[in-house]
């Protein structure tokens, strides 16, 4: 029998992606992959433009050829703004750091014990996590103000901490549970107390999650807006609220908050870029 | 000198009783395997003694001391788990040092230690990788080598080899031998796994639902099982049986059911005779059923070749006998035969099981 005798010669293929001539169906796949891809930066994009226009050009973006950098130096310049920069930078810090000591312990109980005092912690999570964000915010307002922290950086990284806590807990929990509990038997006889095991063998284990979860927490709190607003005010600019400022009763001041907003991009660029390998490996546990 | 001594030890979870009244000693350096099926109770056992279970009932005592109360920290003993529990943070060398830096054994004395265990386990070219870039039989003798690094006075395995295929099983199985002839320690071994009980325990232990069902020597628990259960879990392939139904014929009994009819004289005979006019369960090794006409002192009878299943070294065949089915092993390889051939089957008396139709417990 010759080769060409053969029943089993692939069949021609058909369709759309056949009938294209040869590299027609890849050029396709990137034309949608850059269309894509641009329909999200596009909105970045204008917004890093509109932050170069002088005033009287923002809504002729696409027109006017006269670029400045005069509103980064004049968005620098606005009272309250480099105190904002600082602010939100120590309160996505802090509040980062605070809510993953406790959201590490408060997973690692979730996933190992199981008891009363585990379901009852889980419940509350649940009920808090079926509470509409906002419903929050003026109680949280009312006790703040009672306990004299309104407006101070205690005042909004509690709430922020609670919240990361009920949100996290859960991701955590996850993490954990992909964790081989038998290697922390091992390191129990190898002579570990139960905190020696956790902290030596489960919590290094998990530092891959730990880190992509520092990392939603710390963008989460960074680009925070609500609790932000209402919890604090001029003692304690936040950056994002300093930025909403900018729309004010004379109008709005598009090119100083674009200006604002692309140097806030910065830091979680940084973040974002350094982070991702960690972010998408921490997710895929 | 390390005897492990178990009195009444019992755990249950809630309502749940997940082992009952565990009695055993074990003396130093004997080696034990606990065998059973699957939610039997041998692994909570193991964990029991390990510490990592809390013991509801009884007393558990290592080398002398009750250590119920005591963490496993404080138990000296050591264990290998069925999914290896490497820490997968540490490189190989770490993952040996781990239990003896907790112990703050100076440096020097640890790396001797270790150079010994890489030495025995050949393990040596593995010492800076890390656990998840050694295939499983590798990452295995690294548990291995971090319990010997310990000294421990007692060594646990849980299920160690059954993550393992077949090949590096067996191969395993008789490292597992090698190494406990040089490093002679006290060790409970739980497994499913009949092959592995029989070939590696001094005693075995078989358990079921939480309850011991015999304690024995390999050789005890084959020739002697001291139940259905043990008789059907222990060799493979598993004994036959067959429910027969006994009378009383001059000195001895004679057995019936459907197709069948043996003598039984002697001892074995004197032995079922209380039991006359009542049906019990007759159970025969594959092994021992022998194929053709036998020689000496033998009972025969007739069955029909079901099936037969060709090993390369021996068939096994399924045969029918009335309304059940036997297994024969051990049957030349060479030999062909039909399906439906009418087989003429013997077996010698003294090879033959009887048990409680009812309770399952050994007659006689």
């Amino acid at each position: 029998m010759t080769a060409a005798a053969l029943p089993l010669a692939r069949p021609p293929r058909k369709g759309f992606f056949a009938a294209l001539a040869p590299g027609g169906a890849r050029v396709l796949f990137a034309l949608v992959v850059v269309g894509v891809a641009f329909l999200f930066a596009f909105p970045v994009l204008w917004l890093g433009l509109t932050s170069l226009r002088p005033a009287s050009g923002v809504y002729f973006v696409h027109r006017g050829t006269e670029f400045t950098l005069h509103n980064y130096v004049e968005a620098l310049a606005q009272p309250g703004m480099l105190t904002a920069f600082f602010n939100s930078f120590a309160i996505s810090t802090l509040a980062t750091v605070l809510s993953l000591g406790v959201t590490v312990t408060s997973g690692y109980m979730l996933s190992r014990f199981r008891g009363p005092v585990p379901s009852a912690w889980f419940s509350i999570i649940y009920v808090l996590r079926c509470v509409p964000y906002i419903s929050w915010v003026l109680p949280l307002f009312f006790v703040t103000r009672q306990l004299g922290i309104f407006d101070t950086y205690w005042g909004l990284l509690l709430p922020h901490v609670a919240v990361h806590i009920c949100f996290f807990s859960w991701i955590m929990k996850g993490f954990f549970d992909g964790i081989d509990p038998s290697m922390e038997y091992a390191a129990l006889i190898d002579g570990c107390t139960r905190w020696g095991a956790f902290f030596r063998v489960a919590l290094p284990s998990a530092v891959p999650g730990l880190t992509a979860l520092a990392i939603l927490c710390w963008l989460y709190t960074w680009n925070e807006f609500l609790f932000a607003l209402l919890l604090t005010s001029h003692r304690t600019p936040i950056l994002t609220v300093v930025m909403a400022q900018f729309v004010h009763e004379l109008g709005m001041e598009w090119h100083l908050m674009s200006a604002t907003a692309i140097m806030a991009l910065v830091p979680a660029l940084i973040v974002t870029v350094f982070g991702q390998k960690y972010v998408i490996r921490g997710l895929r546990i | 000198m390390a005897e492990v001594v178990l009195q009444g030890v019992g755990k249950s979870y809630g309502s749940v009783v997940a082992v009952r009244d565990f009695n055993l000693t074990i003396a130093d350096q004997e080696f034990v395997v606990l065998v059973g099926p699957s939610g039997c109770g041998k692994s909570t056992t193991l964990r029991m003694v390990a510490g990592l279970e809390e013991i509801t009932e009884g007393i558990v005592a290592i080398g002398g001391r009750v250590v119920n109360e005591l963490p496993p920290k404080d138990r000296d003993i050591a264990m290998v788990f069925q999914n290896y529990a490497l820490y997968q943070h540490m490189s190989v060398r770490d993952n040996l040092a781990f239990g003896l830096r907790n112990r703050r054994v100076p440096e020097a004395e640890i790396d001797a230690q270790i150079a010994r265990a890489v030495r025995m386990l050949g393990i040596e070219p593995l010492l800076d990788r890390r656990p998840r870039q050694l295939s499983g039989g590798q990452q295995q003798r690294v548990a291995l080598g971090r319990c010997l690094v310990r000294n421990p006075k007692v060594f646990l395995f849980d299920e160690p080899l059954s993550n393992l295929d077949a090949q590096l099983r067996s191969q395993m199985r008789l490292e597992l031998k090698e190494l406990r002839k040089r490093v002679p320690t006290t060790s409970i071994y739980v497994t499913h796994d009949q092959v592995e009980a029989m070939t590696l325990g001094d005693r075995i232990v078989v358990m079921k639902d939480g309850l011991v069902q015999q304690v024995g020597s390999p050789l005890d628990l084959y020739r002697r099982p001291a139940n259905r259960f043990v008789a059907g879990f222990i060799g493979s392939p598993a004994m036959n049986f067959i429910d027969v139904r006994v009378t009383a014929q001059g000195d001895g009994v004679t057995v019936a059911a459907e197709g069948l009819s043996l003598g039984l004289g002697g001892k074995p005979g004197a032995a079922l005779r209380k039991h006359a006019g009542n049906t019990v369960t007759m159970g025969v090794r594959p092994q021992h059923l022998m194929l053709g006409a036998g020689g000496g002192n033998v009972q025969r009878f007739k069955a029909t070749l079901s099936t037969s299943e060709q090993l390369g070294d021996q068939q096994l065949l399924d045969a029918r006998l009335g309304g059940v089915y036997l297994r024969v092993a051990g049957i030349d390889a060479a030999l062909k035969l039909a399906d439906g051939t009418a087989l003429d089957l013997a077996v010698a008396p003294e090879n033959l099981h009887f048990f409680d139709a009812a309770g399952g417990a050994a007659l006689g």
